[in-house]
């Protein structure tokens, strides 16, 4: 045993039962979701230093359901995992929120498969240490029932991740007292202005009133918003096959699948044009104005967080076309890369920002000199939306035209 | 008789003129109004479907202060419902997702006379708490099938069970439209894309006349209402409230400005010299070149 062991185990005298980072692997038509790629990354970078600085062997665990999903597995280590476990059944061919949820909390208390992947600590397990979901519309709800099944906690919508030993003063956590909880996952939240960040602690009732432990400390994450560890072929890891236990009646029945091709594809999009709070004046003309210039432009039109919210009263057609979720540019939408991205009355919230600024150019039209959006914009058009617009399309109109006279 | 109950929640009024912001771009909490959140809204837009279409009788409940009970009296307007329970008590305060559901769970328990709920509804998620994981965690605790992100629903109640499309989008993958059966009860959460369609007229007239109800209810929307303490509600408060959640809000902190590489110029619009290289460029784009 090394010198640090062995001071860590005369420290602390408790046995730890909670073990390893666990990460729920989503997928569609065979093919990992970027977000689970995305997860994995972050959770191999918090391992590595988890284990360097507390002298341990714990794992990066995938978990997977599906049918058909083994071929998913080799993947899942070459990005990063440890260790692999997959449930491979009909019944879990597409996500439903009752059968996945039992399932991996079947999973998640199971201690035998630490025989396996984790020998070290095959006595001792009783549940992960830590746990991630996609936030997305399956990982939202999948995370709050596994979490609320397992009696833990869960964060949802995160951007940043830090392990680290804190001292804790809670009136109820520790009655007052000031307690060292250690290995604590501090899970950042941007809030819905996207100027806030809230760091977000899961942690055991230490309090004698309230004994109780909160395990695994739960998360969902923003997809896009931590970077996949570079795929690397020579990874080794363990795959390990679980048997689940379905033998009780499915409520839910899935009676029909289509799938709809996305309308809104900001991908292969070259230029965005988006609008946020700016537009306030007068909302319907001001929406119909951008319209007319992304036409012009032959862009796709993007939208703030805030606007998503439905804050104006403006046509049914606008409303139900551009005020929606699908289009929000930032941490809790789309990260985008256009070739030229323009800001139109937006103040760039961190948020939105995260979602736009590796776009090649970017130019921005604002009233306010002050905004954060200056800072990432390579021009900025100093002046009131509804004046600069109509003077952009009126020149790119007559220079299009002068251009093509000229060429013809 | 279908029993239907709705789960709803006061939020700031995001809309223009009603909301207030910081200097620093963060909501002004105290000049910000409050209202029923508009993911609620639309839950009880579901709800008073249920009623047009199945005369459904209708229960909303909310957890919080006292005020709350205004977003039980506009909840009535769009519903028409016949009970009101507001899930109020100091020691509920400070709760996270998993507490409230607690709150929750044995709210919707003691709806209609402790009558067995089939369907609850509630919100995709809130404007300002945002986590849409009190619905789910409500549904698990009280042993209800949980279906999210239902864009539309009809329900059989001969053989008891609800046939529900609900709308999947993830990450870079195309949208998926499922249809799916289950029995009841259910608890729904509402995508914000529903919309309740009345396709005949005698439930359009159904419709009219129950909205006229609701609102000549709303203006005595106290008659309706029931306020639900801890112990009425048979709660343990070692599990609502602070002590009853397992996280804690550590710190609350601005968020950086990112660091950035760009070089600005700032442009002055009226000027056509310094626009003009700027059009030039924007068309070279466009044109792809």
């Amino acid at each position: 045993m090394s010198k640090s062991t062995n001071q860590e185990s005369i420290s602390n005298h408790k046995i730890e039962k909670y073990r390893h980072l666990y990460v729920i692997i989503e997928h569609f038509e065979g093919q990992v979701i970027p977000v689970s790629l995305e997860m994995l990354g972050e959770a191999r970078r918090l391992m590595d230093e988890f284990n360097s600085k507390y002298n341990s062997t714990e794992k990066v665990v995938a978990v997977v359901l599906g049918n058909n999903v083994r071929k998913l597995c080799d993947d899942l280590v070459t990005y990063g995992a440890d260790s692999v476990i997959y449930a491979d059944h009909e019944e879990l061919k597409y996500p439903r929120n009752d059968i996945d949820t039992k399932v991996i909390v079947q999973i998640a208390n199971d201690a035998k498969i630490m025989k396996i992947i984790s020998p070290e600590y095959e006595n001792t397990f009783v549940k992960p240490r830590y746990m991630f979901f996609a936030a997305d519309n399956i990982g939202r709800h999948l995370s709050s029932t596994v979490l609320a099944e397992l009696d833990s906690g869960l964060a949802s919508d995160i951007n940043k991740l830090v392990i680290s030993d804190l001292d804790i003063r809670h009136e109820h956590k520790t009655k007052g007292q000031s307690i060292r909880y250690e290995k604590i996952l501090e899970m950042y939240r941007p809030d819905f202005s996207g100027f806030l960040w809230t760091t977000i602690l899961c942690l055991d009732n230490k309090n004698p009133e309230i004994l109780r432990e909160y395990h695994p400390q739960g998360c969902s994450i923003i997809p896009g918003a931590f970077r996949p560890i570079e795929k690397d072929n020579l990874r080794k890891g363990t795959i390990v096959e679980y048997s689940p236990n379905i033998d009780q009646e499915l409520k839910i029945k899935i009676l029909n699948r289509k799938v709809i091709k996305r309308t809104i594809d900001y991908e292969t999009c070259k230029i965005v044009v988006s609008f946020g709070r700016g537009i306030k004046d007068n909302p319907e003309q001001n929406i119909k104005l951008i319209e007319e210039f992304a036409h012009l432009l032959g862009a796709e039109i993007g939208i703030t967080l805030p606007l998503s919210k439905k804050p104006y009263q403006v046509s049914q057609n606008l409303d139900s076309k551009y005020m929606i979720a699908d289009r929000v540019i930032g941490t809790s939408g789309s990260k985008i890369t256009p070739t030229l991205y323009v800001a139109v009355g937006l103040s760039g919230a961190v948020q939105h920002v995260a979602g736009m600024k590796e776009s090649e150019m970017v130019i921005s039209i604002n009233t306010d000199e002050n905004s954060p959006i200056i800072d990432e914009s390579d021009i900025f058009i100093k002046g009131r939306m509804e004046e600069v617009v109509p003077i952009l399309i009126e020149q790119i109109k007559k220079q299009m035209s002068s251009i093509s006279v000229r060429s013809s | 008789m279908l029993n239907v109950g709705v789960i709803i929640k006061l939020e700031p009024d995001f809309s223009e003129g009603n909301v207030s912001y910081n200097s620093d771009g963060t909501l002004n909490r105290a000049e910000t109004k409050n209202i029923l959140g508009p993911h609620s809204a639309i839950a009880c837009n579901a709800a008073f479907y249920c009623k047009v279409k199945y005369e459904a009788r209708i229960s909303i409940g909310t957890m919080g202060p006292p005020i709350a009970e205004s977003a039980l009296k506009q909840a009535q307007v769009l519903t028409d419902a016949e009970e009101l329970n507001l899930y109020s008590d100091r020691l509920f305060a400070g709760a996270d997702t998993l507490a409230t559901a607690e709150v929750l769970k044995n709210g919707i328990g003691k709806m209609f006379g402790e009558n067995k709920i089939d369907i609850v509804f509630s919100g995709h998620r809130a404007s300002d708490g945002e986590t849409g994981q009190t619905g789910p965690q409500t549904a698990w605790k009280l042993g209800y099938t949980f279906l999210g992100n239902v864009i539309g629903f009809d329900i059989d109640l001969g053989r008891n069970v609800v046939i529900a499309k609900r709308l999947i989008s993830l990450q870079g993958m195309d949208i998926i439209i499922e249809e799916i059966e289950s029995s009841l009860p259910v608890f729904i959460t509402i995508d914000p894309s529903y919309r309740s369609i009345f396709n005949t007229v005698s439930q359009r007239l159904a419709a009219n006349k129950f909205r006229k109800e609701g609102t000549k209810r709303s203006e005595e929307y106290r008659q309706f209402l029931r306020v639900f303490d801890s112990k009425k509600l048979d709660l343990d408060p070692k599990r609502v409230g602070l002590p009853g959640s397992p996280t804690i809000v550590y710190r609350v902190e601005k968020i950086p400005r990112a660091k950035t590489n760009r070089k600005t110029e700032v442009i002055d619009p009226s000027n056509p010299n310094t626009l003009s290289p700027l059009i030039a460029k924007i068309i070279q784009i466009v044109r792809g070149e």
